[in-house]
């Protein structure tokens, strides 16, 4: 168990990644590529080792999984296109500022295309409904520069109707508050320009009791822990502006005790197996609430700070004051 | 398993070099299987190959791993484009009831991931009419099992929330659904097995929704909801889903009636629990309600109850630390009301 965040070798974790072409573990998770490739670069780029992972060879990767059919990005070459890793390959070009290898005519009309009458967003064409699709569509057409084509209104429409009364959202009209719908729908409001919509007190509420005694935060009422949540719930805090109504410093310890101190990256919970998915959303947690030398995420689009600016699309969020040790 | 990209729960264990080469070994057939199996359906899919051969090759592959998306739309498109157009209305239900066989398989093991789900509605999405007589007959035969199933995977976990998503997806989707009743009567089964089960108590906000939209008089149901409630907090003061719901009960507070009753209620389990965060939390809010919804109703003791905030609001911080910076909000905004 370490105090401190061990930056080198979670940065050895995230490069060895794809040396493991020789365990079926690594070809079994092959649907989830792209996006492991977002977790690590972005995991890299909060303790500013962006460098770490050769760019052209990045880009390249992402160009090879573009569905020529489709119009979208699928997880790996070859696979079919789909919102989550479309929305995943466009956060890897804008990171790495090379937006301009994209079909954003092509790719706009493939996101708008998921589209359903009632506002909802499928995942691809066989039409699966999320609001975390709607979070992917909202998200990566305002990083293209096409949320103008957007109907809002709509899109606003199905977003209310997974409201539920304890202030949270649902995945679709019924479900149940779950503090990753909760990100994605507060996310998708901000981008959209309409927080209207939250319920401020309530809501700030629900979150601010997913923490546990033991400084972690979970997802749901009595659930347990996970690390995953410490980004999921400090982002939507840190759109609400509500930060500090959570203890930040018995936040960091429980984030810096699920790192694996002799081989890297960071587990769901203290002593699990890490993965580059915990990993990521632990640094980004610790970077919101202010660890010292990390670089500032955007827990809008939960990327680099500087990268949103750039593109002009930052909005209101607040987080923690970076720590000077 | 160093190189998954995401999981829950497995525990860390350092393997020796030996160990590890051992696995190794033991994988690498396994390995090859995998990488021509994939290899083969690539091919076969990229040719739009929609033939029963490249249908059961898919059989195999989502047997070794279940969550390749892309295997799962390509096994569809086999059935839609290839085999249906061929098939009798018999053949195409026999073939969509395997498949949800399958899936069921996949689901004991992997009760979280998606596309299983997916798959599954899409079979049942699928179903063709019936005979003649009975054109709804196989549908509503498979979705009066799609909900015994559902309550089998709901037993086995009453909070796996995909299982609740999917049990409002099969009770919108029945071409005769049991009547609300019924829904409500399995929350209270689930709730009285055991009272912290928020997403019973959730699904419970959603059809009382429904239900007291449509009645005029639903104080009675709502008097017996309060009571319901009050039992759970008793059970376990510390528990938050009966809280929460309770919050959703008194909603805006306009009944002052109600509010005075339940403030009692509550004020009453706090002599027996004085340090019961939740009763002081909810004590506080209530009584802000009333000060800020019946103010005009109250003459002197309006002071009296924002004292009585403060003072809760104090212990609050020394109760639960971690929300302090909460209690301060709410007790500057108390003290800008006084
Ligand atoms: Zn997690």
């Amino acid at each position: 168990m370490s105090n401190v965040l061990l930056t080198d070798l979670h940065v050895s974790y995230i490069q060895s990644l794809d040396n493991h072409q020789d365990d079926l573990a690594y070809h079994l998770t092959s649907h989830l590529r792209l996006n492991g490739v977002y977790w690590g670069l972005t995991a890299l780029c909060v303790m500013n080792r962006q460098d770490a992972l050769p760019r052209d060879d990045m880009i390249e990767f992402v160009m090879s999984c573009w569905d020529h059919e489709a119009g979208g990005f699928g997880a790996h070459p070859e696979h079919d296109a789909h919102i989550l890793p479309t929305l995943s390959a466009i956060q890897i070009l804008a990171i790495q500022n090379a937006l301009d290898r994209l079909d954003v005519e092509r790719v706009t009309k493939y996101i708008l295309s998921l589209q359903n009458p009632s506002g909802s967003f499928s995942g691809d064409f066989f039409g699966e409904t999320d609001t975390r699709f709607t979070y992917c569509a909202v998200s990566a057409l305002s990083l293209i520069g096409k949320l103008g084509l957007l109907d809002v209104e709509k899109t606003v429409a199905h977003i209310r109707k997974c409201r539920n009364f304890d202030g949270g959202f649902g995945s679709s009209p019924g479900a149940e508050s779950h503090a990753g719908q909760v990100f994605v729908c507060c996310a998708a409001l901000a981008i959209m320009d309409r927080l209207d919509e939250v319920n401020y007190d309530m809501l700030a509420w629900w979150l601010a009791e997913r923490q546990l005694p033991n400084g972690g935060l979970n997802g749901r009422p009595e659930k347990l822990e996970d690390v995953c949540y410490s980004f999921w719930v400090l982002s939507a805090l840190s759109i609400l502006n509500k930060l500090p109504w959570i203890d930040s410093d018995m936040l960091i310890s429980f984030i810096l005790s699920a790192q694996d101190p002799e081989g890297g990256g960071i587990a769901d919970r203290p002593g699990d197996m890490v993965d580059v998915f915990h990993t990521v959303f632990g640094v980004a947690g610790l970077s919101l609430l202010g660890y010292p030398q990390l670089r500032d995420l955007d827990p809008v689009y939960c990327m680099p700070a500087d990268v949103i600016e750039r593109l002009g699309l930052r909005k209101g969020w607040k987080a923690l004051d970076r720590k000077t040790k | 398993m160093a190189s998954m990209l995401a999981q829950h729960g497995v525990k860390r264990a350092r393997q020796s070099p030996e160990a590890l080469k051992a696995q190794k070994d033991k994988e690498t057939a396994k390995l090859q299987e995998y990488l021509v199996l994939t290899d083969d359906i690539f091919t076969k899919k990229k040719s739009s190959d929609w033939s029963r051969p490249a249908f059961d090759l898919t059989t195999r592959l989502l047997n070794m791993n279940a969550e390749l998306y892309t295997v799962w739309n390509y096994r569809r498109n086999i059935l839609t484009n290839g085999i249906f157009p061929a098939s009798t209305p018999e053949e195409i239900n026999g073939m969509l009831s395997e498949d949800l066989d399958m899936t069921m398989v996949f689901l004991r093991k992997r009760p979280k991931v998606y596309w299983i789900w997916n798959h599954r509605r899409w079979c049942l999405e699928h179903v063709p009419d019936g005979p003649v007589d009975d054109t709804n007959g196989w549908r509503q035969a498979y979705w009066l099992k799609e909900l015994s199933v559902i309550g089998k995977m709901l037993d086995a976990d009453s909070r796996n929330f995909l299982a609740w998503d999917y049990r409002r997806y099969v009770l919108a989707s029945m071409p005769n659904p049991p009547p609300e009743a019924n829904e409500l009567a399995y929350t209270t089964q689930k709730i009285e097995s055991n009272f912290s089960n928020f997403s019973a108590w959730h699904q419970r906000s959603k059809i009382y929704t429904r239900l007291w939209a449509d009645q005029l008089d639903h104080q009675t149901t709502k008097d017996e909801e309060f009571e319901l409630v009050k039992q759970a907090m008793y059970v376990d003061p510390n528990d938050q889903s009966a809280w929460i719901y309770h919050r959703w009960l008194i909603g805006p507070g306009d009944e002052k009636v109600v509010l005075d009753r339940e403030i009692s209620v509550i004020q009453e389990l706090l002599t027996v629990e004085p340090d019961s965060k939740w009763c002081l939390e909810s004590l506080v809010h209530y009584k802000l309600l009333l000060v800020n919804k019946h103010g005009e109703k109250l003459t002197s003791d309006r002071q009296q109850l924002l004292d009585d905030c403060r003072r809760m609001l104090r212990k609050l911080k020394g109760i639960d630390p971690q929300r302090a910076r909460r209690y301060d909000e709410l007790e500057s905004k108390c003290t800008a009301s006084s």
